[in-house]
């Protein structure tokens, strides 16, 4: 009978080290590039150099007669196959016809143009230079800003104003609040283009079966059915004979959550060569054709009371959407408009979105998507409000934020936060840091012609996402549990991962349900083959909604022991507990696995009971998880130079119950390293003709570990009502806490100068023209220019 | 990018007019040129190497000659593609009679007294593809450096020539 041994010790809540990180580490995990097979082929890319350009002609002879070469396609081939979608639908939104292969037209460099195939990747390189494509060079427009402005170029022909869709949010009474207030302040807050820069970069393999009629996709995605769906429908194959593959995924944060052309692109050319085919990104390739994040350039106006009672909120929002819409794109900032509120209790908004098309890599979602821009921008805010009111920018928040016996609250962007306590980690945080002593310290430095700074940020943001309504593709999550003869347990997870560690954190909910050891339990994830349907990982939902559907599989399941474990002690009062099922009246037990063993003998089965022991659970969310959280971020900087240092950062994040705070820890660092990176560095900057001048890591400015501060996280517990673990998601909350909270902290400490906003990045440079006018403005000290 | 700057040749403004626009000087003359044939009036087809930190490509372009105006001005047009992306410049090149002692290359062989010419140039020039994407930070200094070889070779071309 079974070895395994049952254990009674509980892993829910415990630092448990991934179990995913020994193949990581040593190298022999398997990526895209990793896969290798008989008769494989490679493809190269050959894109537009020019923004905007009309192909007049494109001359593939020396290519195709290049060594190795076995062919080189062009648009006009690939016209057949669908077009890479846009999966959001909402009135007035122009969808401009995304084909995979550029036919006529170039919107953006990096558009690709042509396809080369060799039997050799070097050999496939060396021919797509031999490539001659005759460009008439079209004007072209890269600032969202310029193209909404009379006489710009057109993005698409047929829309001259380039507004791609507008959007319009209206709650509560905002004209009333607005005239009833005492003070409005209003700002241009500009969140930056970014690169998402994962890891590992975009990658394809794909392998036509003829003789099945059969498409094996390998892709670096966070969506495996979903771009099985998709892309089964772009090249007009079945979506049971095509299996999408997500072997380790070498991180995403946003950017493998699309469907893109080079999916379909590689299985077109499958098909057509009757070879495996193979297209790796390169990592120039994925700053300027894997989609870029953020782009937003808001206009915010606040009212409030003197006592810094805040009325309302108005937003203006323009959306840089880049040359086409990828799957998610006109959603990012209505999840932006969704969250303007923050966590204060304001019932009167407006905003109103437009999206604008430029002649630029497309934007969509990347870490936060949606909300690190509506948090920057109300946290920007409230600080101003703060500044202009002469109050502590704990305090106005204080005063401001919904109070914890108001939930469930509902927003006037018509969510309703699940459960909150505003105040508590912004209590502990200021505790933590100091603040009272702080202040003191500042107050003295500044007497010293020295700055120093201390930025707060309280943020709320939607998790779990989430309910099906509300998604463009269904919220719901699906998971199987597969319980052996032998007692081992395999889950499969359609919230496919790509670094989150599920493969611990599911293993460490089923170990304490079922009273197994982690060892017994395997996650598999990532196969369209082996997997159920499911939606993916994105939006911090994966513990939350995949985590849940895991929960009532096992519950299932731990039912269907039960009856067994009744049967086999003749009882009919039972309970499953450390891996036993124990006769509650006699004491008697019987193990787990020997339960296991004999659902699949099936000698003798319980009234209406099926061998067997699998259950499969498709959760659907009833709503959405709110985290929140408070960031505190003390910096100095240096008057000579510009340079910002941190000197604290606080972070307190209330994710509600947390399975295993290793990985939560591991969440907020590298959410706060990208929101860091938002901060002070990073800019995905075009020039005027739509060049992306930062193309290579020596020009974008990647956050590195030597430039990390120590980051002292803590934690407030408020369960989340809406699934059974109590649990809210905390993907995002790092970055989404961390841009305003160091911007705060940097325009307190150069407050005395009359400074009140600076857009990001905080790049020394920007800091230190300022200190020199500022300084020869104010006349306080030497301007050093 | 705005390209500005300006460069002494060690003969007359008529000389360095003709000097400028001969294919055969301006292909010793240009780094990297591998050759320029007329293709047209005022009309050349160029082939050049250009070498760019890390990048490094073969250009094919064309170079137009316009408003001329000699022996003070003219108007060079280039515009070129290759695998490491494309660049397009404009420029007008001044040519003024200069008296005052040259000290640029070639000057120990002549007088005070010979004229030499004060080449101005001025224009813009855009860069796309992996060069801008890539090369940005160093397209600035290179184009500086590739105008400073080419007029230095182009001053020892104008010293040896025996016209």
């Amino acid at each position: 009978m079974a070895t395994t041994t049952t254990k009674v010790e509980t892993f829910v809540g415990k630092r448990i080290r991934r179990r995913e990180d020994p193949r990581l580490i040593t190298g022999t995990a398997t990526y895209v590039e990793d896969i290798q097979m008989p008769g494989m082929h490679y493809a190269v890319i050959l894109r537009s150099p020019h923004a905007a350009a009309r192909i007049r002609s494109i001359d593939t002879k020396k290519a195709e007669s290049a060594p190795g070469v076995v062919c080189v396609l062009l648009g006009k081939e690939t016209k057949g196959v669908g077009a890479v979608p846009c999966g959001v639908a909402m009135p007035d939104l122009r969808v401009p016809q995304h084909t995979i292969l550029a036919t006529d037209r170039v919107y953006f460099v990096g558009h690709p143009v042509a396809v080369v195939v060799a039997r050799d990747g070097y050999l496939a390189r060396d021919a797509a230079d031999l490539i001659e494509v005759d460009y008439e060079v079209l004007p072209a427009v890269a600032d969202p800003e310029k193209a909404l402005a009379k006489g710009a170029p057109a993005v698409h022909p047929q829309w001259p104003d380039n507004i791609a869709f507008t959007y319009h949010q209206d709650g509560g009474n905002v004209d009333k609040a607005f005239a009833e207030a005492d003070v409005v302040v209003k700002q241009r807050i500009v969140s930056q283009r970014l690169v998402p820069m994962a890891m590992e970069t975009r990658g394809v393999v794909a392998e036509w079966r003829n003789a099945d009629r059969q498409l094996n996709l390998y892709t670096s995605t966070q969506i495996p059915h979903l771009v099985r769906t998709i892309v089964a429908g772009m090249l007009g194959l079945e979506e049971n004979r095509t299996r999408v593959i997500a072997p380790e995924v070498g991180g995403g944060f946003g950017s493998k959550l699309n469907v893109y052309a080079e999916e379909a692109l590689m299985g077109y050319v499958s098909m057509k060569i009757q070879k495996p085919v193979k297209w790796i990104e390169s990592r120039r390739e994925n700053f300027t054709c894997t989609i870029h994040g953020r782009g937003h350039v808001d206009f915010y106006e606040i009212a409030a009371k003197r006592d810094g009672t805040i009325l309302g909120i108005k937003l203006k929002l323009i959306q840089d959407v880049g040359a086409y819409h990828q799957l998610l794109t006109p959603l990012i900032p209505q999840l932006s408009v969704l969250m303007m509120p923050g966590i204060y209790n304001t019932q009167n908004i407006r905003a109103d979105i437009v999206g604008v098309f430029t002649n630029c890599v497309p934007t969509d979602a990347y870490r936060g998507a949606g909300r690190p821009e509506a948090t920057h921008g109300i946290e920007r805010m409230v600080d101003m409000l703060a500044a202009e009111l002469k109050m502590d920018p704990a305090e106005i928040r204080f005063k401001n934020f919904v109070a914890k016996d108001k939930f469930p609250y509902a927003t006037a962007t018509g969510l309703t936060y699940d459960s909150g306590d505003y105040a508590a980690p912004l209590k502990k945080a200021l505790d933590l840091v100091g603040y009272a002593k702080l202040r003191q310290e500042q107050a003295d430095l500044r007497k010293q012609g020295k700055y120093m700074g201390i930025g707060i940020s309280t943020y709320g943001e939607i998790c779990a996402i989430g309910p099906s309504p509300a998604t463009p593709a269904g919220g719901w999550e699906s998971a199987t549990v597969k319980i052996e003869p032998s007692g081992k347990v395999t889950i499969l997870t359609g919230a496919c991962p790509h670094g989150q560690g599920e493969e611990t954190t599911f293993a460490q909910i089923a170990a304490d349900e079922l009273g197994v050891a982690l060892d017994d339990i395997v996650v598999l994830r990532g196969d369209t083959a082996v997997v159920q349907y499911g939606i993916g990982t994105f939006g911090s939902r994966a513990t939350a909604v995949g985590g849940t559907a895991l929960y009532y599989a096992l519950q299932d399941l731990k039912a269907k022991i039960k009856k067994f474990g009744a049967m086999l002690l003749e009882s009919e009062d039972v309970t499953l507990a450390g891996g036993q099922v124990v006769d509650n009246k006699t004491g008697k037990s019987k193990p787990f696995q020997e339960i296991a063993g004999a659902t699949y003998r099936a000698l003798k089965l319980p009234p209406n009971t099926e061998p067997g022991l699998m259950a499969t659970r498709f959760w659907e969310p009833p709503n959405f998880t709110f985290p929140f959280g408070a960031h505190i971020v003390v910096t100095d900087i240096d008057g000579e130079t510009g340079q910002i240092r941190i000197r604290r950062y606080v972070a307190v994040d209330d994710c509600g119950n947390i399975l295993n705070p290793l990985i939560v820890d591991g969440q907020i660092h590298g959410g706060v390293a990208q929101g860091l990176g938002q901060a002070l560095w990073e800019q995905a900057v075009y020039d005027d003709n739509g060049q992306l001048v930062t193309g290579e890591l020596t020009d974008y400015a990647l956050p590195r570990a030597h430039l990390m501060p120590w980051i002292e996280s803590h934690h407030t517990c408020t369960p989340s009502p809406v699934n059974p673990l109590g649990v809210k998601g905390v993907g995002e909350a790092g970055t989404i806490g961390c841009s305003p909270a160091v911007v705060n902290s940097v325009v307190d400490a150069l407050s005395p100068l009359g400074v009140r906003h600076i857009d990001m990045p905080l790049t020394p440079e920007k800091i230190w023209k300022l200190l020199a006018t500022k300084n020869r403005d104010v006349g306080s000290r030497g301007a050093t220019k | 990018m705005k390209i500005s700057g300006s460069y002494t040749l060690p003969v007359a403004p008529e000389r360095a007019f003709q000097i400028l626009q001969d294919p055969a000087i301006l292909a010793q003359a240009m780094p990297g040129c591998e050759s320029l044939e007329k293709i047209g009036p005022d009309e050349y087809r160029m082939k050049m190497k250009v070498l760019l930190a890390a990048l490094s490509g073969q250009f094919e372009g064309k170079v137009r000659i316009a408003d001329q105006a000699p022996p003070t001005s003219f108007r060079l047009i280039v515009e070129g593609s290759g695998r490491i992306g494309f660049l397009k410049g404009d420029g007008l090149l001044k040519l003024l009679p200069r008296y005052t002692d040259y000290t640029g290359p070639g000057a120990e062989a002549r007088t005070s007294t010979e004229v030499s010419t004060l080449v101005s140039y001025e224009g813009d020039a855009q860069v796309g593809g992996t060069m801008a994407a890539v090369g940005q930070r160093l397209i600035d200094g290179t184009a500086k450096m590739m105008i400073k070889k080419f007029f230095d070779k182009l001053a020892g071309l104008a010293r040896n020539l025996t016209w």
